[in-house]
């Protein structure tokens, strides 16, 4: 830790006025304690790992009535973002948490906010950026963000985590600084690891510490209006960006002075750069967060043999403390700058190049600096792997310049593998359905349908091959193949990121017997356009053959139609020919069961936890099937698992209508055991459930006319909803006395909703 | 069980070293389990009353990855004095205990990798210490093994809390007393109607846990880890030998993996007297694991006959058990071994391949 190590001591803290709580807790879980001791007004949100316990932490103390933070789930971290940069302007305490991808996709509103000046606190649990997709931590993400005009604080435990929190929002508050701060931390090294901490007693402390937000520009004062975000060209605009150039200078000096009046207050004093055994080293290791604790260990262990070894590492990096840095490098012979992500092409990667610039300018430094990218993708880094670093540096040291200044520790040349067994491709006669399956327009402008028994399909191969790590019971692939096997001749598909995406493809194994495509959710319905345009110009330009189509079948989680409505939107407006095949499960279950739009109201998930205060999800789920109906594609449908019948006509008449006239949508509702609460082998009968007390119709829309193809009514199967709901621990709740009026609700929403179905299946204008 | 005598780790301050820690001063316990039995919440709770009840620091994490219910898991947690800083995030490699929560990763797994010599392990099975000795291949250590999950069964709890009776038997610088505590209180807060259960879950892992202490082959050399060494994780390929952008060459490679370890104790069996070939089994099967036969049936089109299970790939879901209509397929208790003398292979000519 950058704290002096007295003062962990709990005696010591006696003479600091902010009484300590010790307790047990990760990165996330301090991060959640900080915003609740601050009192934010609202945090908008999008889970990501590995920084979504920190709206699930905050969300579960809501639910106790533990604070009032406006918890705000957004459509995908561009909309967190905005929600975020909205709320500031209206001049209250705003958060925000998101890592990786979630960290580059709100990137565009970042100088967005510090360009106009509003503070707030953005987490960022450090992670890999895609692709490939890797959930890991290293530094790749924070790099993006060290152009965004934002004040950047590093917590290198989760301690410092939630000191880092309070501390980078009054910074950012002050009125000579006034920009949004970001605080980072390795993800899953820091995020998810529980070590001894310790915090206020009294929130109150920490509020009065904070003091009221400073004064400045609302938009939530009508008697003094104000145009924020006007249009500014040049000349002003230099102008405008040398302002934020003196805050920036500005900030360097208030983090001081901050860290100073904190460490006064809580008895843990940081320092802008954290240096360990420095006074005297010949050799160092330059190093963020996590990793640098590690080496300080092992510097320890070389001083024991008698070398003058020493680690530096920042607690802030926006403002780049570049005096401090080379203030405590100037006597250093050698210097290994370790960085956990690269610049590509740039012969360094950012950090360290920051850290030479620094060293440029005091002319009588004569230290020889090495840039290693290490830690790639998250990789544990040992002892070891610091011991290594060091003695790069001392044989550099000693030869006294370096043979090579950049490169990478711990690649892997060649390990020999072995070859790897494959599945063949799905052969030509294998794929045809061979007269099976039947369809044919009839005259009223529908398609009609012959499909045999399951037993004749079983045999038939499928798309994805076993030895997939789903969950025992997942829904997801019983309800692919089934409707793959509705499906005849050569397949292509793009999974959006979702379980199903990360349970088939974990290098080096994949289950896909198709060629296979990933993206992430956001964009897989715009990727998947662009290649059916591809395919289509390649064969009129002869490059392919014609006469021998693919279908192109784009398969996304209930999540990936939330954070992907407006590609999905998109390209069903432009009506490219590929199925879109949405299975819901009815949350976030990739990333541990968050709310999705399609979660319904009332149920219980990480972010709609039951409590005191709180009653499960606020709002009902969206109907992303009419959503989708109002773009007018040729044919939607919606499906279960476990009824084959139903689902393998449809696919049947998705793929005519993706192949003849355009886009086909089906919505498909399957069973999360783990995260329903239920057991494993109970999935079928719950989905059934869900069909049959009306809340999942099963129905399709052909050329804008609706028809039911199952009505429980008409079979005398219809069930209340509370046979439905009592059959998940995630809903159970919803049966108790006490929820009557809550239960009341949904009830009424499903009926209201499946008499509108009914409405239009007898109507053909509806 | 006696814990072996402390092996001179030095000591921090005025702090006391922990009996047993290794000579860089930490304590390590290893769990080693599968997602969805709790082995991450029995650290957290171990590792919160090592530092919050009995004046020790500590950490914990566990492996992370996007790992599925059924996935191996690790969950490591380290202690050692109060006054000692704790500033390593590693893995633990070289533990004092190890606690399998799950037999079946014995013989798919690396539990026993790095246990320090004269260390512990502790196994959920219904197997003695003694013949469990003999499965782990392992030098000096003492074996416990406890049937956690006929506890968890009898009790209506998960294995975890058991498992936890079990490894606090080998944590012995923590009070029992301070964990039970910290169980009852993560539980209490959310589930009170659980506290009890899970609490006599624990008293009886605890004490139903046959301890065996073993020399192991003397060499007369220094003793090695009491396991096999450790091996971390190594890359699928080389930067020269990987096709570039991470695409993978090979459709349905999977088809190479053994998901057995994911089933937790119960299986579908198959009875093909009772099977009128319907289907519905493929239908609803997470794990396409169904292996189908098609004979011709002289009019040219092919009849389908359900031959069996490849449990290779079963993860013991039971949703076919749930669906079929003949009581064809039908859960029992899983025995070791039984699984792949009934297994029926999708693929054979895997095997054959993979023995080339």
């Amino acid at each position: 830790m950058a704290i002096t190590l007295e003062s962990t001591i709990a005696e010591d803290l006696r003479e600091f006025p902010g009484e300590q709580v010790t307790d047990f807790k990760s990165g996330n879980e301090m991060a959640a304690i900080s915003a609740k001791h601050i009192d934010f007004h609202l945090m908008g949100y999008y889970p990501i790992t590995p920084s979504t316990e920190i709206a699930e932490n905050l969300d579960a103390m809501r639910s106790e009535g533990e604070h009032e933070i406006v918890m705000i789930a957004a459509d995908g971290e561009h909309g967190a973002a905005g929600i975020c940069y909205g709320a500031a302007t209206g001049g209250g305490r705003v958060f925000n948490a998101t890592s990786s991808q979630g960290l580059l996709y709100s990137l565009e509103q970042l100088p967005v906010q510090s360009g106009t000046r509003f503070p707030m606190l953005l987490d960022i649990a450090t992670r890999a950026i895609s692709g490939p997709l890797d959930i890991r931590g290293d530094h790749s993400d924070i790099y993006f963000a060290l152009n965004a005009g934002w004040l950047i604080f590093l917590a290198r435990d989760p301690q410092a985590v939630y000191d880092m929190n309070i501390i980078a929002l009054r910074c950012g508050e002050r009125p000579e600084v006034q920009l949004p701060s970001i605080v980072a931390f390795d993800g899953f090294f820091t995020s998810h690891q529980k070590r001894r901490v310790q915090y206020f007693a009294d929130p109150q402390v920490v509020r009065d510490y904070l003091g009221p937000v400073p004064d400045r520009v609302t938009s939530l004062d009508p008697r003094n209006p104000v145009t924020i975000g006007p249009y500014m060209n040049d000349p002003d605009l230099i102008n405008n960006k040398y302002q934020h150039k003196l805050a920036m200078d500005a900030a360097e000096t208030v983090i001081a002075s901050e860290f100073a009046a904190y460490g006064k207050l809580s008895g843990r004093r940081y320092e802008m750069v954290d240096l360990y055994r420095m006074e005297d080293a010949d050799v160092a290791l330059f190093l963020l967060n996590s990793a640098a604790e590690t080496a300080k260990d092992v510097a320890d262990s070389l001083r024991n043999e008698g070398i003058r070894a020493g680690v530096v590492s920042p607690n802030v990096i926006r403002p780049f403390p570049a005096s401090r840095i080379r203030n405590a490098l100037s006597r250093v012979k050698a210097l290994v700058i370790g960085e956990r992500a690269d610049s590509y092409g740039a012969h360094g990667g950012n950090i360290g190049h920051e850290v030479k610039s620094a060293l440029k300018d005091d002319p009588e430094n004569h230290t020889i600096c090495l840039d290693r990218i290490y830690g790639i993708g998250g990789r544990d880094f040992y002892a070891e792997d610091a011991e290594a670093l060091f003695r790069l540096a001392i044989e550099t040291a000693e030869a006294g310049r370096s043979e090579v200044p950049y490169d990478y520790y711990g690649v892997v040349a060649k390990v020999h593998p072995k070859v790897r067994l494959r599945l063949p491709a799905i052969s030509a006669e294998e794929t045809t359905t061979g007269g099976l399956i039947k369809v044919e327009p009839d005259a009223g402008g529908r398609l009609r349908v012959e499909t045999p028994p399951a037993w004749r399909l079983a045999a038939r191969p499928k798309s994805v091959a076993p030895g997939h790590s789903a969950c025992p019971g997942c829904g997801i692939f019983p309800a692919l193949n089934t409707f793959f096997s509705g499906l005849g001749g050569d397949i292509v598909v793009l999974y959006q990121t979702g379980c199903a995406m990360v349970v088939s493809t974990g290098y080096p194994y994949s289950s896909h017997r198709v060629t296979y495509i990933h993206n992430l959710f956001q964009n897989g319905a715009a990727t998947l356009g662009g290649l059916v345009e591809m395919f289509h110009e390649r064969v009129r330009r002869g490059e392919l053959p014609s006469g021998e189509d693919i279908t192109f079948v784009m398969v996304s989680g209930d999540g990936g139609m939330d954070i992907g409505t407006g590609a999905a939107l998109g390209a069903a407006v432009r009506n490219h020919g590929f199925i879109l095949i949405e299975y819901d499960n009815e949350g976030y279950m990739n990333t541990g069961a968050q709310l999705s739009y399609s979660t319904p109201l009332g149920h219980m998930t990480s972010t709609s936890h039951i409590g005191p205060a709180q009653n499960g999800k606020a709002f009902h789920h969206r109907d992303m099937v009419q959503i989708m109906a109002a773009t007018n594609i040729p044919y939607i449908f919606t499906g279960i698992e476990g009824f084959p019948d139903d689902l393998v006509a449809k696919g049947a008449k998705a793929q005519w209508y993706a192949n003849h006239e355009g886009m086909a949508y089906g919505k498909v509702l399957i069973s999360c055991p783990l995260n329903w609460r239920a057991e494993d082998r109970e999935g079928v009968e719950i989905v059934q459930a869900a069909v049959d007390s009306c809340f999942f119709p099963l129905y399709e829309i052909e050329h804008g006319c609706t028809t039911i193809t199952y009505d429980p009514e008409a079979v005398g199967r219809r069930v209340p909803v509370a046979d439905w709901l009592r059959r998940m621990g995630k809903t159970r709740h919803l049966i108790r006395p006490a929820n009557a009026g809550l239960l009341a609700e949904i009830e009424a929403e499903v009926e209201r909703r499946w008499r509108r179905l009914k409405a239009m299946d007898e109507n053909p204008l509806l | 069980m006696t814990p072996p005598a402390d092996t001179g780790a030095p000591v921090d301050g005025d702090g006391r070293a922990i009996a047993g820690a290794g000579p860089d001063g930490f304590f390590g316990v290893r769990f080693e389990s599968i997602g969805g039995l709790g082995a991450h919440l029995a650290g957290q709770i171990l590792a919160e009353s090592g530092v919050l009840c009995a004046g020790l620091n500590g950490s914990h994490f566990s492996s992370y990855g996007s790992e599925k219910k059924g996935s191996p898991l690790q969950s490591y947690v380290r202690f050692c004095e109060a006054g000692r800083e704790i500033r390593r995030s590693d893995p633990i490699e070289r533990p004092q205990v190890v606690v399998v929560f799950h037999q079946a990763l014995v013989a798919s797994g690396n539990v026993t990798a790095g246990l320090v010599p004269y260390g512990t392990i502790i196994l959920n099975t219904t197997v003695d210490p003694g013949e469990m000795y003999g499965k782990l291949g392992i030098g000096a250590a003492t074996v416990g093994t406890v049937d956690a999950l006929a506890i968890s069964v009898e009790e209506s709890t998960r294995v975890n809390t058991a498992m936890m009776g079990a490894a606090a038997r080998a944590c012995p610088f923590i009070d029992p007393e301070a964990i039970r505590k910290t169980l009852a209180g993560r539980l209490g807060h959310r589930y009170p109607e659980l506290v009890e259960a899970n609490l006599r879950s624990f008293d009886r892992g605890y004490d139903e846990i046959r301890f065996k202490s073993f020399a192991g082959a003397s060499t007369g050399a220094e003793p090695g880890p009491s396991g096999q060494e450790p091996v971390r994780v190594a890359p699928s390929y080389g930067y020269l030998e990987a096709p570039p952008g991470g695409v993978i060459l090979q459709p349905g490679s999977t088809v190479v993996r053994n998901l057995s370890a994911s089933r937790e104790g119960f299986v579908a069996q198959f009875d093909p007297g009772k099977c009128t070939d319907c289907g519905i089994c493929d239908a609803v099967c997470p794990d396409i694991c169904f292996v189908w036969e098609v004979e011709p049936d002289g009019l040219g089109e092919g009849a389908v006959h359900l031959s069996g299970i490849d449990y290779h790939y079963c993860k013991g879901c039971l949703k076919c058990t749930e669906q079929c209509p003949t009581g064809a397929l039908t859960v029992i208790r899983e025995e070791d071994g039984w699984a792949e003398a009934n297994r029926i292979p999708l693929y054979p000519w895997l095997e054959t391949e993979a023995a080339l």
